[in-house]
């Protein structure tokens, strides 16, 4: 089943072009992982894929629904990991839980709410104000968010940033529940390692253009 | 029922995040009581003169106290892209108008319950027997002067100099609450029978209802994506 | 070329032309032919300038509406440029027509200013549109200056009547009907210069708009051919 179709993707800032007919799609169980040099437009795709961005050009599908007419079912099956938190740092790990969840239209019950908050590892910062957690924790608790959200297709804007060795792991391990359950997940990353542990497929954006590359040249590639 | 559990969870967020916080309502409260002493140094009033300027003494008090207020609504969602995340919700970008606006309106309410009884000593005010009547206008008001300024508050936050650009674009907008409440306050503290300035209330009631429906279609074009 | 904009090039010749023929005529009436008023004397001749400048005031600002409107409905950027053509024209004429109206009001009325509800919606008209124009500056993202500028023209536009209503309900209460800017009765010989000047005036406020939308539209294929996203542009 088709998750995500990028049509023709094109974005202009004021006048300068950063993307240009791009264009990709995603099956279920899919991992994509996006490489690129800085300035390239990964934020800048990721962005218009998970529709906080509205493309100059082209159009995104997201589970067979043209994004801008259905907005609301598209925004429902997918979940964007970006470069902001999306916490409030004056509210506790749990409350920021609770309303991310409101605004998904879901309200969990406390064990499922612990529970994601125990797999990411920040259990017992849950009564903790999010202002107090450090960066790495912080994108655990966004990581938790995911989790319950359970989306359909998962985007992921750098997600091994500010993550120990065990936190790149859990990314991983999650990563790969997802996979298991039929999602599709997008990522943008660096980290050429860690990305290849999970990744099904790879591109690099470069020159406002977006090419595939098959897994194995990955290492070797140059950009 | 999703609707109005969204407009909850939102306006429980700004309030536990005020109470925590209280950069909001400290500035607004702050900020109107200085008003107070100025206002005494720069009109020394005697009795007759208080009566005459005090509705607009009180509301343009409130009105510039909140557009400090106000200002800030969204600001706290620009901090680690929370704005963002409220953008890409799968959720009807104008009931988080109505969960913004519900938030603003109390935290603009809890101010005014405190400054009203301190314009009450420090003007010597003889208004008690009058505070139903002024509490109406009061809440209608208000609900007029956040369901503009929670709008020019999403439109303003993503752009350069937004502090200045607020006050900017708000104020004249603002004109006819500011008519209608001083000259509706003015029928209240003067003790007249609300038929005499009932039509101020129902203006300010028009543009309440006018401006919550046009900002709540609205707020689909500020906040989208 | 987009479309609009080769229609607008097409026309703008035989308005320019008609705006220029009808001014001319009109000024020619009010200022030379027309009689002096009995009571006002030559003062009253202001109003050929400031009534025709009003009424485009109004013009500019149901066409920023309108034209707001049909942005947020069919995206077209040109639009767009239409509405800001609008909001800088409009800023021209209320202008004029809030400065002629005090110079009109000073020695008929011995002030410079009065609270009246037309002269008070004109005035908070000129400073709605000149935050639109401050709000065009300062936002960063191209289709969200767009957008936000749309937004808030349409507000804009709903607000001012409420304004116009509660000043005049104000005025009644607090200055009485001594000074009205509607009593001026108008001989024929003051009519038919007044319509000239009218009709002239709404065509070179079309001539203006006109000439204002190709330059923001030229502005912006400039910006694209310096950012390198157009190899060549077709003037024709």
């Amino acid at each position: 089943m088709i998750t995500l179709r990028g049509y023709k993707l094109t974005h202009i800032y004021r006048y300068h072009k950063v993307l240009s007919d791009v264009s990709l799609e995603l099956q279920s169980g899919d991992c994509f992982a996006l490489f690129g040099p800085n300035g390239a437009g990964k934020t800048t795709l990721i962005k218009i894929l998970s529709t906080l961005l509205r493309p100059t050009g082209g159009s995104v599908e997201i589970m067979g629904k043209d994004s801008r007419d259905h907005r609301i079912e598209a925004r429902r099956d997918l979940f964007l990991m970006g470069h902001g938190t999306f916490h409030y740092d004056d509210l506790t790990v749990l409350e920021n839980m609770e309303f991310a969840m409101a605004l998904r239209g879901l309200s969990p019950p406390y064990s499922m709410l612990r529970n994601a908050l125990d797999r990411v590892g920040i259990g017992p910062f849950t009564l903790q104000k999010s202002r107090y957690l450090s960066t790495g924790m912080q994108k655990r608790l966004a990581l938790a968010k995911a989790l319950l959200a359970q989306p359909n297709l998962l985007l992921l804007d750098e997600p091994y940033v500010a993550l120990d060795e065990k936190g790149m792991q859990m990314m991983n391990d999650c990563i790969r529940e997802f996979l298991d359950k039929g999602a599709s997940v997008l990522m943008s990353s660096h980290d050429r390692a860690k990305a290849a542990e999970v990744s099904t497929r790879a591109g690099i954006l470069q020159n406002k253009g977006l090419k595939e590359v098959p897994l194995k040249e990955l290492a070797n590639a140059l950009f | 029922m999703p609707f109005f559990n969204l407009i909850k969870w939102i306006v429980w967020k700004d309030i536990l995040c005020e109470m925590r916080n209280r950069e909001n309502i400290a500035s607004i409260f702050f900020f109107a009581l200085n008003l107070i002493f100025i206002f005494s140094f720069s009109f020394a009033m005697d009795r007759n003169m208080t009566e005459a300027m005090m509705p607009g003494l009180i509301w343009v008090a409130f009105g510039f106290a909140s557009i400090l207020g106000l200002g800030k609504s969204f600001l706290a969602e620009t901090y680690n892209d929370c704005l963002a995340y409220l953008q890409i919700s799968p959720a009807h970008k104008g009931t988080i108008y109505l969960g913004k606006f519900l938030g603003n309106l109390l935290i603009m309410v809890a101010v005014e319950l405190v400054l009203i009884p301190l314009f009450i000593i420090f003007f010597n005010l003889d208004i008690l027997n009058k505070l139903p009547s002024f509490s109406l206008i009061l809440i209608i008001a208000t609900i007029g002067i956040c369901a503009v300024g929670t709008l020019f508050s999403a439109l303003t936050v993503q752009t350069r100099a937004r502090e200045v650009l607020f006050p900017l674009l708000l104020l004249p907008l603002e004109a006819p609450i500011f008519i209608g409440a001083v000259e509706a306050t003015r029928g209240a503290f003067h003790g007249d029978p609300i038929a005499l300035y009932r039509h101020w209330i129902e203006l300010l009631v028009v543009f309440d209802l006018v401006f919550i429906i046009a900002s709540y279609w609205l707020f689909e074009f500020i906040l989208d994506g | 070329m987009h479309n609009l904009i080769k229609r607008l090039r097409k026309v703008e010749g035989g308005v320019g032309a008609l705006a220029f023929l009808f001014v001319a005529m009109g000024l020619y009436g009010g200022l030379v032919t027309s009689p002096p008023d009995y009571y006002q004397g030559e003062v009253v001749r202001i109003i050929y300038i400031h009534v025709p400048f009003a009424k485009c005031a109004l013009l500019a600002y149901t066409m920023l509406f309108v034209g707001s409107v049909f942005y947020l409905w069919k995206k077209d950027p040109v639009v767009d440029n239409l509405c800001h053509a609008a909001a800088g024209v409009g800023v021209f004429m209320t202008a004029i027509a809030l400065l002629t109206g005090s110079i009109w009001a000073k020695p008929t009325w011995n002030t410079w200013w009065t609270w009246d509800p037309r002269l008070v919606s004109f005035a908070i008209l000129l400073l709605i549109l000149i935050g639109y124009l401050m709000l065009r500056t300062l936002v960063e993202d191209r289709q969200k200056e767009a957008v936000y500028s749309a937004v808030l023209a349409i507000i804009g536009f709903i607000d001012l009547p409420i304004v116009y209503f509660s000043v005049e309900w104000w005025r009644t209460l607090h200055q009485p009907m001594s000074i009205s800017t509607r009593g001026v009765s108008l001989a024929p010989e003051m009519l038919t210069p007044l319509i000239l000047m009218s009709i002239g005036m709404s065509l070179l406020f079309s001539y203006m708009l006109m000439i204002r939308t190709q330059m923001l539209y030229l502005r912006h294929l400039l910006g694209a051919k310096r950012g390198g996203l157009i190899s060549e542009v077709d003037l024709s």
